[in-house]
Formats: structure tokens, C-alpha cells, sequence
């Protein structure tokens, strides 16, 4: 393992062991940072980009260490140096600004004080004579690909407002105006002050990415326009992004107040000092000579400056192809787990449907395994969230983590979910995956669309399982790579003997003739907690004898214990809810995706009690569809004390059998399952 | 006075030392030895120069400050110029961060006492030699200038580093020695040696050896083992059950001397004391002193010179014959004279005299 050293702590070093350890990753070297280096406030960006670098020193072998910033060194370095006791042969390699000769001497002596024998020290000076960012604890250099990118639609332009204060209305309005353009696609980088500035503005909306967000080389590779504002390059991460883009083919241009870019001698453009002119600079005299402006900076000197070779070769390194671990491409499904485990079932739905030569895999939480597993498809095991931790996406950084670990190259993954988790996001750029969203509709009001549909870009495809009826299928976003298909659910078939072979098993098991099985399903994902509905749905229907009441949760939900307190009502834990639905002459439930799906196809009578929450669909938007067909009876949030006399209604007043009848004749559109399987085998990656 | 008259002047020489006041170790403890001998040679001026090693603030190393005080002689800050027959600048390594020496030398002969190593072991330079004498050079306005070595070993980094510098032609070398002005009075060694190890330095790096060789001179089945100066290992978490870790000024250094028998000091391989003033100070506590044989060069019999890996052996055969490690102490007294106040004034008065002494 190659450690890399900062000669300080501090966030400005601790990105530049991050840069720096990103890059040597790329070009196919181990590496590694001691976690002690992990700085408190790291913030959540910074975290997920050490996440695969941080390790206890203890336990891995020195083959090398590199020393970033080594104009500069404290007393944790030297000391931590000293007490690995480093072998004679392991190589000590530091780099650094020096500004005088004596500083020089000086980061050599106590690196030889600390080592007990000489390092190799490094003047960047002596490779970058004009450092974009002088400061900057890492050497600034890249992989030199120097040819021109392959000409793009519609360019990415990331803005870096850099120090430039949003104080001035139009500054924002003229930049909202930009995002809606047609001919390019505009980003955002912001500083954590900017970000809040704009979130709290009527142009919240506005796509924004912070500085740490993602890894300079994985920012370069998105983006094909780089605009930068304010005075000076806006710290390490961004000098680092503007030497990766210009040494990647991308094009830079300087809008900075004292020509920082330009005057480090990368071949950049100089911009316009104010965002107001920059579209009119953008599309009048860029964007259509994108490939000429990159083709020019292929040409200048800089690069040879910025060239991580050089450095290679002074530090004696030399770089190695990592070759693929798999020769096939994987597939590997990622459902999110909302309230129940929707997501899950549907992918494990589709993931059936795909051709045999695929075989894919799961990586889903441990309340979803089970059930893929029992589909017979193999699962990497992911850690939920919980409650408990400081750290609140720190499952989310597990995950990031095993994603990464069992993807490689040009796989594919197909992630089920609303929220685009970063650990998704960032997977999908890193290991250039093609990658496809299921994204079902019926968003709740209020949610903001921009922001949910921030990370869209990063899918090849995306599929949006319909509704069953058409009023529900709202459209979010457009383009081809969006595909509607048809609705995606479990079918399962139960003849007539099978129904009354379950009916006497279960009378049998609960001890308890009836007339009237009812399933209540409200749902026991990680979310909810419908105890205070359950106990009026049990109390209700515990002194009517002629009933048998069922709660049906899937195995691992949590049940109040206060469900087990009733004579009449049984829990019943079972993948097969749907079976035990269909044998019921009831069903009280959520109105989910899967469940109203399922209700539906297979035409069974029910009462939908649609539940809220900010991160849930909107589940009173389609059980209303339904009541509004007669296919169902409907309580809303606010209608809960209608809850006795609807069962009453069904049980003992024909309602049932109003539904019955509306389900038998209703068409519906046709599953979409196998066309989501042909989509997901066709998507190539188009990053 | 003129720098002509400065330069004419031979009645009673005006002798001006330019210092950095504000060193804390070796150097400013000898440059006060050495103010109480030169103040009979001639009338003593006493320049301190504020450099960037240091910082802004002026406060003076306590040694220096008693001295002064004692002598009467007042301490001029960053003097514009100063002109005197002899002037003599202490460690010009202390110019090591600045960009210039923005006083003005007027003198016949100009010396530079070299406290500090040009080179280090391996021949890595020791600081910014050019860097600094090129300051003191253009800043001076002398017939002479001379670099002192203050050791064998410290001259011999010194010709070393003018054999490849293209500044040899402006500096000769002194061909004896000036060395830092030592206690000659030997404390009387303990009656009965245990194995009571221990070792003082500032707590820079550079006086430490390896772990390695540091759990050798500080074993677990000595009977203690004391280090004052380990700063930086206390604050690295670096400790053992059969240390005692103190901090630099801790303890007094008689309080830490008393706690010991044997004065086992070694330091990074890549470093080596230019004089070993913390021998000398040992050597005059009474104790016998183990360290190895580059840094013992300076001190012949006087200590024993071994490597960490010959420490236990050492040790433990001169606590089993109390007679040799009172004949070891018994040595001291020999070595330490050479580095008396007296010898140091018959080697001033050479150089305050005539040429003698100075390569040509």
C-alpha cells in the first residue's frame, strides 16, 4: 500500500490527500490514508471520498509513503513516521512548495530526523514554476489524455462561483435563466454559504453541487465547460478540477478577477468577470467552437507542467494497469427501502424477467433479503439505517462502499428509489456504470422536482412503472432515455379448491370457524407505525364471531405488541401475502404501489386507507382513483371514523360485492415487468 | 566611531558580538561563557539581531540576560551598523529565514562561530549555509572573514561544505577550535553505580534514535530509566511502563541528574551535535556517559562510546566493578579542562593578537 501523508492537519491538507490518493487510485496504484487524518468536520462529501481510502495503519503493509504538503510539517508526522518504524527499503517520498531554499532543507532534515534516514523530497516549484494555487498542499498534476472530446449535444458548463457573493438579485435570476437554456446544460458549484444563499431564494431550484460533492476527476469527467468566478481558484478541489477537465480535453475559462487560471500559464479562455454576460460569452462565441478551443489547449506546454508521469518518474513510481476483475459485465439491482418493501419485490419481479445469460444480483437491506433470496436471486447484504448513529447516512457510506466493492467497470446497475442516494450517484460516475432508475410516480405535493431529479443524468435509462390508471401517471421528466412500461406487480393465482383449502387451514390453525376472513395490510416497513389503525380495525372486529382478522406484515416488521392482545386478530408474518389476500373476503390496506397493484390485477374487494408521510407517494391520490371506479371503498386520513361502518358496509351491507363486480369488468393496461427486463438488458452506458 | 577609526584602533580593541539572543539551547549558554572571558580583552559591544527563526518578541535567553546583566553591558537591538576591530557572530544559522542582514559590518576581522553542522551525516546540507553566509557577506565590509569551527566534527562539515561551494574563497576556516566554554568542577561519582539509566535533551527529533534503539538504551530490566525532553513522545502516546517520560523543564537539571548513574545518549542517525554540550554537562554531574563514537569524538577517554545494542553489557560491568565506573568519572576532569574558561581565553588571546590561527 502506498500511505499518503499530509506534513499537517487540516481540511486543505486532508483534500489534498484525498486528490492526490484519488488520482494514484486511477492510474492503478494502491493507496491508502491512516484515519486519524479523518478531520472532524469533514462534512458528509469529504467522508464519502475517504470512505475507501481510510484504514488503520496496523494492518496493512508499507510499500511506499508520500508525504503531500511537506512545506510544512508537524510534530503528528514526524511522530507517526517514527513509530511505524518504517523498513530501510520502504521509499519515503514528500512533496512540496518550497519557497526558500531553506525550507526546503528545512522538510528535509526533519523528515530525516523522523525517518532516521534520508526522503526523497520533491520541489513542485521545480515542476510548476506558476501553480494555479500555490497553496495547495497537493501536487496539481493529471493523467495527460490530450485528445480533444468527442463533440457532445448539449455541453455540460459548471460554474464555480468561487468568492463571488449572491447578494445581487440578478446574479441568481440571470443564472436561472442559464439552467433553462437548450444548446448546453448548466451545474453549479457552490460553497456551503452559496448553496444556502440559493435554497433560501426564489431560484432554489437552481442545480447545484458543492465543492466536495464528488472527486475532482470525476467532476472533470462530467463536465465540458469549466467557468470559474471570484478571486483566485476557490481552494484545492477546484484547482485540481481545473487542471483534471484541461488535461482530459475539457475547456476552461477564466472569469476570475485576477485571471488566476491564465495566469498560471493553462491554456484557458478569459471570460467575462460577471455571470451576466457569461451566456451571451457561452453561446455566442464557445459553444460552437468547443472542439477548436479544446484542440488548441492540447497544444500548450502547460501540460507537460501538470503531467502526473513527471511526477511518477521523479518519485520512482511506476504505474500499473489494474486489468478487470470479470471478464462479463454484472448486473447488480439496488432496491431502497421505503416503508414496506415494494421497491424489492419489484425489482426482484424484473429481475426474473431478464434473459438467463444475465444472472443478476442484489444488493438490498436486510429487510429486503429475504425476500429477494427466496426468489432465488443471490444478495450482497447492505446495513440500514439507523436512528441511533451521530453519523445519519453512515449506512448509506457501507453502501457506497460495497457497491463499489462489487462493481467494476462498465457493469450495470438498476436502482429502485426515489431519493438518489450518493452512494448510487456515486458509483454509478466512478466505476462509469450503466445504470438505470426505476422511478415510480405519484410523487407527494410539495417535493421539490429539480431537486429530486438532480442526479437523473447520471441513468441511462430510466423507468417509470405506470400507474393503472392514466390520471395517476404524472410525467417528471422528459427525454429517451425516460421509458414508460406498464405496471410492474406479483401476480399469483389461486383457483377456487386452493382458496378453500387455505380458508380450512387457517380455521383450523387459528381454532376459529368464520364466514369472513379480513386481511389487514398496512404496511411494517421501517417507517411506519400503524398500531393506532390496527387497534381500531382489531377492537372492531373482535366481538364479531362470524370473522377471522388476519394483520399480515412481512417477516421482520415491526408489530405493536398490543396486536397480540386481541382473541380475534392473529398475526401473520408470510411472504405469501398476497396468497392470504386473495383467500380473504376482505383487505384492509395501505394504498402502496404493490399493494392497489396487486388489488387490482387480482381483483380483490378492499378498503384502501392511504397513509402519509413526506418521503411516501401520494397513496390518497390512487386509492382515490379506484373508490372513484367503485373498485374500492376509501378512508382518508381525516374520514377515520367512517372505518366501522365501511367494514360493516362490506361485510354485512353488499358493498363487497359492488367491488367485485366494478374489478371484473375494469380493463387494465398490461404488466410492464418483462418490458422493464428488455429496457434494463439494453441499456448501454452513455456517459 | 568610523569605520576607518574602527579599523585603526589598537590600544584597546572594540570587540562587538552579534547574536540572536533568543536561542534557548547550547549556543546562547556558551556565548554567555564566553562574554565573561572576552570582556578582558577589550571593550565588549553586544548586538542582538531580531530574526525571522525567532519571531518579533525579545526575550532573552536567561543565561545571556544574567550575563549582561552582570557585566553591565547593554543588549543593542538591530543596530543600522555596527564598526568594531573584532566582530564575532554567534550560529549564523539563525539567519536561515531571513532574506537579508540589515546591519552593516565595519571591521578588521569578522568571525563567525559555526555552532551549527554545515552538513549532516550523509552530507545533506544542515541548513541554508549559503543562504546565510551570503547575507552575513553582504552585509560586511571587512579585511577578514573567518568561519569557527566549534568542534572536530563541526569543522570537518565545515570544509566539506566549502570543498564544493563556491563561497570558499571568501571565508577562511580557523584552523583550532572555538569551543563552547564547559564547568571543569566534577561532581564526585556515586559510591555504588545502579543500573540507572537516563538522557536530557531538547525534545526535537533529531536528539532522539529510533524506537528501536531506544527500547535497547532503555530496557525494561533497568532498574529506571528517566528521559527529560520527551515532549514528543508524550504527546504521541510513545510510552513504556519502565519510562519515566518528563518534560523538557520538568525537572531542574541537578534534580535530573540525580536520579541517574549512566547518561546513555543517542541521537537520529541523521543528525549528529555539533559539540555535545549535554555531554559535558553529564561528565561534570559525575556520571559516566554512553553515547556513540561520532558524538564521543569530542571527548576521548572521557566517555564510552558503544552502539545502542552494546548498552546492557556496558552497563552492567560497571555496575558489577564500582572501581571502574569511579576511574570512568575520574576522566572527565581531564576532558572538561580542555574546554575550561581559561583555555578559551589562551585561544581568544591568540586571535585577538595576530593571524595566527587562521588558515591561509
Amino acid at each position: 500500500m502506498i500511505f499518503i501523508e499530509a506534513g499537517t492537519r487540516s481540511l486543505r491538507t486532508f483534500d489534498a490527500q484525498l486528490i492526490f490518493a484519488d488520482q494514484l487510485t486511477a492510474r492503478g496504484f494502491n493507496v491508502c490514508i491512516d484515519a486519524e487524518y479523518l478531520p472532524k468536520d469533514a462534512g458528509r462529501g469529504r467522508v464519502y471520498d475517504a470512505a475507501k481510502f481510510l484504514v488503520d495503519p496496523g494492518e496493512h503493509e508499507v510499500e511506499r509513503v508520500f508525504v503531500l504538503g511537506a512545506e510544512e510539517i508537524d510534530d503528528f508526522l514526524l511522530a507517526s513516521l517514527r513509530q511505524r518504524q518504517l523498513p530501510a527499503d520502504v521509499p519515503v517520498v514528500a512533496t512540496g512548495r518550497f519557497e526558500t531554499q531553506q525550507s526546503y532543507i528545512g522538510a528535509k532534515a526533519r523528515l530525516a530526523y523522523a525517518l532516521g534516514r534520508e526522503a526523497t523530497v520533491l520541489d513542485l516549484t521545480d515542476f510548476q514554476p506558476r501553480s494555479m494555487l500555490p497553496s495547495a498542499a497537493c501536487p496539481l498534476v493529471a493523467d495527460i489524455r490530450p485528445t480533444a472530446r468527442s463533440a457532445v449535444e448539449k455541453p455540460n458548463v459548471a460554474v464555480v462561483l468561487g468568492s463571488m457573493e449572491l447578494d445581487a438579485p440578478e446574479t441568481l435570476s440571470c443564472l436561472a435563466r442559464m439552467s433553462n437554456r437548450s444548446d448546453y446544460t448548466l451545474q453549479l458549484i457552490v460553497n456551503g454559504a452559496q448553496n444556502k444563499v440559493i435554497n433560501e431564494s426564489p431560484f432554489h431550484d437552481l442545480p447545484t453541487i458543492l465543492y466536495t460533492d464528488l472527486s475532482a476527476r470525476i467532476l472533470a469527467k462530467t463536465t465540458d465547460v469549466l467557468v470559474m468566478f471570484g478571486h483566485g481558484v476557490a481552494g484545492v478541489r477546484m484547482a485540481a478540477l481545473a487542471v483534471e477537465l484541461i488535461a482530459t480535453g475539457g475547456v476552461a475559462i477564466d472569469c476570475t478577477d485576477d485571471e488566476a487560471i491564465v495566469s498560471s500559464g493553462a491554456p484557458a479562455l478569459i471570460g467575462p468577470k460577471t455571470p451576466l454576460a457569461l451566456d451571451g460569452y457561452l453561446t455566442g462565441k464557445i459553444l460552437e467552437n468547443l472542439a477548436g478551443v479544446a484542440e488548441q489547449a492540447t497544444k500548450s506546454q502547460w501540460l507537460h507542467s501538470v503531467d502526473i508521469s513527471r511526477l511518477e518518474k521523479a518519485a520512482d513510481l511506476k504505474p500499473q494497469k489494474r486489468e478487470p476483475i470479470r471478464t462479463a459485465q454484472r448486473t447488480v439491482f439496488f432496491p431502497t427501502n421505503g416503508v414496506g418493501l415494494g421497491h424489492a419485490q419489484r425489482c426482484a419481479i424484473i429481475a426474473k424477467e431478464l434473459p438467463d445469460d444475465m444472472a443478476p444480483i442484489f444488493a438490498a437491506f436486510p429487510s429486503c433479503v429475504p425476500l429477494v433470496r427466496r426468489e432465488g436471486l443471490d444478495s450482497i447484504p447492505l446495513v440500514q439505517r439507523t436512528e441511533v448513529s451521530a453519523n445519519f447516512n453512515g449506512n448509506d457510506i457501507l453502501t457506497y462502499r460495497r457497491l463499489g466493492a462489487a462493481l467494476q467497470e462498465n457493469d450495470r446497475l438498476v436502482f429502485d428509489g426515489g431519493y438518489v442516494f450518493d452512494s448510487v450517484y456515486r458509483t454509478i460516475l466512478e466505476r462509469n456504470l450503466s445504470a438505470v432508475w426505476i422511478r415510480r410516480g405519484l410523487w407527494p405535493d410539495g417535493r421539490s422536482r429539480p431537486r429530486m431529479l438532480q442526479r437523473e443524468a447520471v441513468f441511462d435509462k430510466v423507468i417509470v412503472p405506470s400507474e393503472a390508471f392514466e390520471e395517476l401517471n404524472d410525467t417528471y421528466s422528459y427525454g429517451d432515455h425516460v421509458r414508460n412500461v406498464g405496471p410492474i406487480f406479483r401476480r399469483v393465482v389461486q383457483s377456487g379448491d386452493e382458496r378453500q383449502g387455505l380458508r380450512g387451514r387457517l380455521a383450523e390453525r387459528f381454532g376459529r370457524e368464520f364466514d369472513h376472513l379480513v386481511v389487514s395490510m398496512l404496511g411494517g416497513g421501517v417507517a411506519s407505525d400503524r398500531s393506532a389503525q390496527l387497534q381500531a380495525i382489531s377492537g372492531m372486529l373482535e366481538d364479531r364471531s362470524d370473522c377471522l382478522h388476519l394483520v399480515v406484515t412481512w417477516p421482520g416488521s415491526k408489530v405493536q405488541p398490543a396486536t397480540f392482545g386481541w382473541s380475534n386478530t392473529h398475526v401473520v408474518q408470510t411472504f405469501e401475502a398476497t396468497t392470504l389476500c386473495l383467500a380473504a373476503d376482505l383487505v384492509i390496506s395501505a394504498a402502496g404501489y404493490n399493494s392497489v397493484l396487486e388489488i387490482l390485477y387480482n381483483k380483490i374487494p378492499a378498503i384502501l386507507i392511504p397513509q402519509s408521510a413526506p418521503y411516501l407517494d401520494n397513496q390518497e391520490r390512487r386509492a382515490q382513483a379506484l373508490a372513484d371506479r367503485d373498485l374500492c371503498a376509501i378512508i382518508t386520513e381525516k374520514e377515520f371514523m367512517k372505518l366501522e361502518r365501511t367494514v360493516s358496509d362490506c361485510l354485512d351491507q353488499g358493498d363487497l360485492e359492488v367491488y367485485r363486480t366494478a374489478l371484473n369488468k375494469i380493463e387494465l393496461p398490461e404488466p410492464g415487468a418483462a418490458k422493464a427486463a428488455e429496457i434494463i438488458a439494453e441499456a448501454k452506458c452513455r456517459k | 566611531m568610523s569605520a576607518l577609526e574602527a579599523i585603526n584602533c589598537s590600544v584597546r580593541p572594540k570587540i562587538a558580538y552579534i547574536i540572536e539572543p533568543r536561542f534557548s539551547g547550547g549556543t546562547s549558554v556558551a556565548v554567555a561563557a564566553e562574554l565573561r572571558v572576552a570582556v578582558d580583552f577589550g571593550a565588549l559591544e553586544v548586538h542582538a539581531i531580531t530574526s525571522r527563526t525567532f519571531g518579533e518578541n525579545q526575550s532573552v535567553a536567561p543565561a545571556l540576560r544574567q550575563v549582561l546583566d552582570e557585566l553591565h553591558i547593554p543588549l543593542i537591538w538591530d543596530a543600522p551598523r555596527i564598526s568594531a576591530d573584532y566582530v564575532i557572530l554567534h550560529n549564523p544559522s539563525f539567519l536561515k529565514f531571513n532574506e537579508a542582514l540589515n546591519t552593516r559590518i565595519f571591521a578588521r576581522d569578522l568571525i563567525v562561530v559555526t555552532h551549527e553542522n554545515f552538513l549532516r551525516p550523509g552530507g545533506e546540507e544542515g541548513f541554508d549555509v549559503s543562504g546565510c553566509l551570503n547575507q552575513i557577506e553582504a552585509s560586511s565590509f571587512v579585511l577578514r572573514r573567518t568561519l569557527a569551527p566549534i568542534s572536530p566534527h563541526n569543522r570537518k562539515t565545515v570544509n566539506d561544505w566549502l570543498d564544493s561551494s563556491r563561497l570558499a574563497r571568501q571565508w577562511r576556516v580557523r584552523d583550532t577550535d572555538w569551543f563552547n566554554i564547559c564547568h571543569t568542577d566534577v561532581s564526585p561519582p556515586c559510591e555504588k553505580p545502579q543500573d540507572r539509566r537516563g538522557r536530557h535533551s531538547r525534545p526535537g527529533f533529531e536528539k532522539f534514535p529510533s524506537l528501536s534503539d531506544l527500547d535497547m538504551c532503555f530496557p525494561e530490566h533497568s532498574q529506571s530509566n528517566v528521559i527529560l525532553g520527551a515532549d514528543a513522545m508524550l504527546n504521541a502516546g510513545v510510552l513504556r511502563a519502565h519510562w519515566t517520560l518528563l518534560p523538557f523543564d520538568a525537572i531542574s537539571v541537578d534534580e535530573f541528574f540525580g536520579m541517574i548513574d549512566f547518561y546513555v545518549y543517542f541521537t537520529a542517525p541523521t543528525w549528529q551535535e555539533s559539540f555535545g554540550r549535554v555531554v559535558t554537562e553529564a561528565l561534570a554531574a559525575g556520571k559516566v556517559v554512553l553515547t556513540n563514537p561520532e558524538t564521543g569524538a569530542n571527548f576521548g577517554d572521557g566517555v564510552l562510546t558503544c552502539h545502542p545494542g552494546d548498552v546492557d553489557r556496558v552497563i552492567s560491568d560497571l555496575v558489577a566493578d564500582p572501581q571502574r565506573y569511579h576511574e570512568q568519572v575520574s576522566r572527565s576532569r581531564k576532558v572538561l579542562e580542555r574546554y575550561s574558561a581559561e583555555s578559551f581565553r589562551a585561544m581568544l588571546s591568540n586571535v585577538l593578537t595576530a593571524d595566527s590561527g587562521v588558515m591561509k
